[in-house]
């Protein structure tokens, strides 16, 4: 399938076979928040609405929606918790790559010669828990740049380190 | 011809001001079109609106033109530009005074454009951008032509002015320019689904505009009326939106011809030694230069009416450093070999000769499904309209479902070589998309729970200015084509731009 081959496919590192390391499982806390959060606002709906609409069609089957709410939030819980152990990342010395998602799972791979610029954030949350957030821009389309949450602060100041004394030599 | 000496700093041309002043009209009016509108409105309901009479509006209007005109001669006399030895200087402002430096060395690209104000009073703008975000683009609005040609080329030499001016003029051939027929062959080729959704889309934008004053009319209730009276007559119905079915097509038609012609009128395609520049327009010309590095993608379009009459289009998608800045740069109406010298030109060593891949099967089965949800939404809607007269149009979705999954499928396919990666694509339009390997910002592997077990998984590729997809293909390949492409940009050292 390619032209020209001096170089043998086989021998070529592969990103398939290198140990991508999991985030911070702290970070997990965030997330169960941001959920409790959510769910904690359907309840609300549920119960306002439970007062609010007098319509019988909406109260006889009122059982039957707060069922299919709770089989919702569950379910949201499980794809939650499963896709949290999918979200790894790894440094190479020359590119960064990260994989996420449990129903659709994607591999990035950006080239440190690309890297534009790198930023770290830290929301309040994160500050409690000791985490920080990556963010890696490149010049490309928004899918191409790469947002790593989750890392322990002091991994991530290291990476971030790393990076970008590696941008500034190549520039 | 005259020489202008920029050293020492200078307006533009006098013929600015009118250039200003209906810019600065037309952004007063839009601004306050809704309002001018509604005024209007309740001008013609009641006879008179707070004591307004025909003279205190004329009084009104001359006021605001006149404050506009001296605006708009104030905002003249405050823009001054010159060139140092290095840089640009510029100065505007008239409360607020704003001084521009930009090096002639971080200048990305200066194009020259002319509307059709601009045409008539025979000046032109020129254009200077930067890398960096779009506030830093500079837009001189009326300088008459040689002076900006000349400026052009001294923003560009930043030494030995004359040497490097001559050669580049002596290697200046015109390599292609479009005949009116060819122009209108284009537009009649055209997809009009496209200028169908356009006009569309203009007609409702219209007529949420103007929704109050079209219910003042009551046209609902004259609409309702006329349904009222083909109630029950089938053959009326069918004859009546085949008429309407019929008229919106000839709109779209005419639509794109007119686009296609006016935006393309007197296309040249002019060779320079390392650039190639476009002219184009017939109410705003506008002239813009390609640069063979800074290109990220180049897209190649046709379709079997376009092959037959040997037209094809050629986009060329630039990136400007830093900015997410894209430029799209789109050629028509190139017969095949010059189709093929521009693709030579802009790509260096590019060859289409290796063997094709294609997508797995499963891709068939991804189409089918999108064509199901689109026949879907079509028949729960056509139902309330239609009753069972949908049973006849569903053959005829069918039918188009069917050669949708088929042609997709037919024309999807990809090539990698040493350099370059292409991929084919389309439905109605054939699309091949060529970008080179170095151009790569950044690889992604995509893999849905469902495609896991059948070990199908798709390869996006981002670069500067688009990103393209690999559908569908086995997980070992595209785990040998990302390690490939990953191989090929870190260890190449090359420059994206």
């Amino acid at each position: 399938m390619f032209r020209n081959q001096q170089v043998d496919l086989h021998a070529l590192p592969m990103v398939a076979s290198v140990v991508l390391k999991p985030i911070s499982k702290n970070y997990f806390k965030i997330i169960i928040l941001n959920k409790v959060i959510i769910y904690g606002v359907v309840t609300c709906l549920l119960i306002a609405a439970k007062f609010k609409i007098e319509e019988e069609v909406f109260q006889n089957n009122f059982d039957y929606i707060v069922v299919v709410a709770i089989i919702f939030c569950l379910l949201n819980f499980i794809v939650g918790l499963l896709s949290f152990k999918k979200r790894k990342y790894a440094i190479r010395d020359q590119d960064v790559i990260y994989s996420k998602g449990l129903v659709v799972n994607s591999i990035t791979t950006v080239p440190i010669s690309r890297i534009q610029h790198i930023e770290e954030s830290r929301s309040w949350l994160a500050r409690q828990l000791n985490l920080a957030t990556l963010k890696i821009y490149t010049a490309g389309e928004s899918g191409s740049d790469l947002r790593i949450d989750g890392l322990p602060h002091d991994e991530a100041k290291q990476i971030n380190d790393f990076l970008s004394t590696r941008v500034n030599a190549n520039n | 011809m005259q020489t202008t000496d920029f050293s020492n700093p200078i307006r533009q041309s006098y013929k600015g001001i009118i250039i200003i002043f209906a810019f600065n009209t037309y952004n007063f009016v839009r601004r306050f079109f809704v309002l001018f509108i509604a005024f209007g409105i309740s001008l013609t309901k009641k006879k008179n609106f707070a004591s307004v009479t025909p003279t205190v509006i004329f009084i009104s209007v001359t006021g605001i033109i006149i404050i506009l005109l001296i605006l708009a001669v104030l905002k003249y006399l405050n823009f001054k530009f010159y060139l140092s030895k290095d840089d640009f200087h510029l100065s505007t402002g008239v409360i607020n005074k704003d001084n521009t430096i930009i090096s002639k060395s971080k200048i990305q690209n200066v194009y020259i454009k002319q509307n059709f104000l601009q045409q008539l009073i025979n000046v032109v703008s020129l254009n200077i951008e930067t890398a960096g975000d779009n506030k830093s683009e500079i837009s001189i609005k009326a300088l008459d032509k040689p002076t900006a040609l000349q400026l052009k080329k001294e923003l560009f030499n930043t030494s030995e002015p004359s040497a490097t001016l001559v050669t580049k003029s002596e290697a200046t051939t015109v390599f292609f320019k479009v005949s009116l027929k060819r122009l209108f062959l284009e537009g009649i080729s055209q997809n009009h689904l496209r200028s169908f959704v356009v006009i569309m889309s203009f007609v409702i934008g219209l007529y949420y505009e103007f929704k109050d004053y079209f219910s003042s009319l009551k046209l609902r209730q004259r609409v309702e009326e006329l349904g009222h009276l083909d109630d029950g007559n089938i053959l009326n119905i069918i004859i009546v939106n085949t008429i309407i079915f019929l008229f919106a097509i000839l709109i779209s038609l005419l639509f794109s011809v007119v686009k296609t012609v006016v935006t393309n009128f007197n296309l040249e395609v002019v060779e320079n030694q390392k650039t190639i520049e476009i002219n184009k327009g017939l109410f705003t010309k506008v002239s813009l230069s390609l640069t063979p590095s800074r290109i990220q993608n180049i897209v190649i379009k046709s379709n079997r009416i376009k092959r037959y009459f040997d037209l094809h289009t050629l986009s060329v998608k630039q990136a400007m450093v830093n900015a997410k800045q894209r430029k799209n740069f789109v050629i028509i109406a190139l017969e095949k070999e010059q189709l093929k010298h521009l693709v030579d030109k802009l790509l260096i060593n590019y060859t289409s000769d290796v063997e094709a891949s294609k997508p797995k099967a499963y891709y068939k089965y991804i189409l089918a499904l999108k064509a199901f949800a689109v026949v879907s939404v079509i028949n729960i809607t056509g139902l309330f309209i239609f009753g069972n007269m949908m049973w006849l149009i569903n053959i005829a979705l069918i039918v188009c479902s069917v050669l949708y999954v088929s042609t997709t499928y037919r024309k999807a396919y990809y090539k990698i070589d040493d350099d370059f990666i292409t991929i084919g694509s389309g439905f109605i339009d054939s699309t091949i998309n060529i970008l080179e390997i170095h151009k790569i910002q950044a690889i992604n592997l995509k893999q849905t729970i469902f495609q896991k077990r059948r070990k199908i998984t798709s390869l996006i590729v981002h670069t500067a200015s688009k990103s393209v997809k690999i559908p569908y293909i086995s997980k070992t390949e595209a785990n040998l084509i990302y390690d490939f492409l990953l191989f090929k940009v870190e260890s190449q050292n090359k420059d994206w731009m």
